[in-house]
């Protein structure tokens, strides 16, 4: 196969260059970590064995509220933001603009300072929620914005005749949306929304600031306590092993999705 | 009103922000009959069919069906249009179900019939329009006529009084025309009420009972489709039926 115009003998050449260039890399690497003293400093710092083997299975302990913080999220989020999005683009016009406000208005603040209104506000009206369900609530009125304008992008996507025919056969406004609308629309909100799970997993980490022990607390934690960064290259660890295969995921399943159209 | 008629549109409006597209229409069509609509593009044929049943509402003046005004407020609409079917241009199937279960879905969730009894009712319409062997196959994998085919099976499976037909032909190939056509001929002579816009002149020769020509949000000319064709009164009849009958 001919790439922009590149023939075989040139695709060889850029090979070996490629090759060469990245052994090259590796063996630089390799002396600078081992033979010289600011590179050994930084092996010391971020990758201490010892530090990692005593202190990754309390930091790998917290992945289990990391993921169920994430998934409990989620499940609430793919509801509010479907509702949301139903009422974004419903046909009664005071419905629709607050929804459009609200989804505005939590998409230009940063999650950081939800998580700090819903947690230390509820407080103070005297509602002493733990720090998961917090999380939980400020998770979801956020990431519930995102996916609410996902929603309806799919669901507009499909064309107007899909709805006319729907409602010429006698089904009501929310008999088509169900069977027919919805439907097709999912199909095309599943690479972005799972791309929007891949973060929200990330933006777990933020509910850290308010003490929950998922991975980056006990990691931040661990790193106090040995005066070490290697457990924070650990929770880094904790984080990539369920993200990258999530990633993978996603690309196959979009692929495979463009390919039945 | 009396239930005489199938249809009866009275004084109908219907304007599009400051354009007006119908600008009083009035009409009856009596049970069993095929009235053919003609006209050209922007004359307003498919909003008035879109009046029919709903789709569209009316600005002013009244559309009954079976004696039913079903412009005024609080009326069941969808009740109403079980009994109006209506196939489109572009056919419009549902891409993400099979087209067995294209013609069950509002039959099993609108009528609440059984799902054994909507699917062999289904298979009857679809080895009537001639596509009983595709029933598992998605519409993606159907040429045009079939699709189209499959969506009168569809309308036809809740059983409706009238049968709106909006430009059914216009997508299709020349070659899969006549297959789509001799379904609504059959349909015709079983004595179904039909609205047919179409460009199909040999079809509104053949089956159509009376024509309407459309110009410009008004009928214009109305009456036996060959006495329209062969003697048309209006200047702009007259220079619409030369253009097309020059192109058969
Ligand atoms: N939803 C709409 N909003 C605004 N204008 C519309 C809308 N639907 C139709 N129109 C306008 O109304 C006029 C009549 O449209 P209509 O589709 O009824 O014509 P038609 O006779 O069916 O034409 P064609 O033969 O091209 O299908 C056109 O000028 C069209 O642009
Ligand atoms: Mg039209």
């Amino acid at each position: 196969m001919e790439v922009m115009g590149i023939n075989g003998k040139t695709r060889i050449a850029l090979w070996v260059i490629g090759i060469v260039a990245a052994a090259a890399l590796v063996a630089f690497l390799a002396v600078f970590f081992t033979r010289f003293e600011a590179g050994k400093k930084f092996v010391d710092e971020f990758f201490n064995w010892r530090v990692f083997e005593k202190t990754m299975p309390y930091v790998a302990r917290g992945l289990w509220v990391t993921v169920k913080l994430a998934v409990i999220s989620e499940v609430c989020i793919l509801a509010a933001g479907l509702m949301v999005a139903m009422v974004r683009i419903s046909k009664v016009k005071p419905f629709r603009f607050l929804a459009a406000v609200y989804i505005d208005v939590i998409r230009g603040m940063p999650l950081l300072l939800q998580i700090f209104i819903v947690y230390f506000g509820l407080a103070y009206m005297g509602l002493n929620l733990s720090q998961f369900v917090a999380g939980v609530i400020a998770l979801t009125i956020c990431y519930a914005a995102y996916e609410a304008e996902i929603f309806r992008a799919g669901i507009e996507s499909i064309h107007k005749g899909q709805m006319e025919a729907a409602r010429s056969l006698g089904m009501g406004y929310l008999k088509a949306m169900r069977y027919v609308i919805l439907p097709q629309a999912i199909r095309n909100v599943i690479p972005p929304l799972s791309n929007e799970f891949i973060a929200l997993l990330k933006d777990t980490a933020l509910v850290a600031t308010i003490g929950l022990a998922e991975v980056f607390f006990r990691g931040r934690e661990m790193m106090g306590k040995y005066a070490s960064v290697t457990p924070l290259m650990g929770a880094a660890l904790c984080y990539l092993i369920i993200t990258l295969p999530l990633m993978r995921l996603v690309q196959y399943m979009t692929t495979r999705l463009s390919m039945k159209d | 009103m009396s239930g005489e008629y199938m249809v009866e549109i009275v004084d109908l409006h219907k304007r599009f922000g400051f354009h007006e597209v119908l600008k009083g229409v009035n009409l009856k069509v009596k049970p069993s009959e095929v009235l053919v609509v003609v006209g050209p593009s922007g004359s307003g044929k498919s909003t008035m069919l879109r009046c029919v049943n709903g789709l569209e509402h009316a600005t002013s003046g009244h559309v009954f069906i079976e004696g039913v005004d079903i412009t005024q407020h609080g009326i069941d609409i969808n009740a109403m249009r079980q009994k109006v079917g209506i196939v489109f241009q572009s056919f419009n199937l549902f891409p993400h179900l099979t087209v067995l279960r294209n013609v069950t879905l509002a039959p099993v969730k609108v009528k609440k019939m059984d799902a054994a009894e909507a699917e062999e009712k289904a298979l009857r319409l679809l080895e009537r329009v001639g596509l009983k062997e595709k029933a598992e196959a998605y519409p993606a994998h159907l040429s045009g006529g079939q699709q189209q085919r499959v969506a009168i099976a569809r309308a036809l499976a809740m059983d409706p009084d009238l049968m709106l037909f909006d430009e059914v032909t216009s997508a299709l190939d020349p070659e899969l025309v006549k297959e789509v056509l001799d379904v609504m001929k059959d349909l015709a002579r079983e004595g179904m009420t039909m609205m047919v816009v179409t460009h199909e002149m040999g079809f509104a020769k053949e089956v159509g009972d009376r024509l309407i020509f459309m110009d410009d949000g008004v009928i214009v000319e109305e009456g036996p489709p060959e006495d329209i064709f062969t003697n048309p009164r209006s200047p702009r009849a007259i220079d619409f039926f030369s253009k097309i009958l020059s192109h058969l």
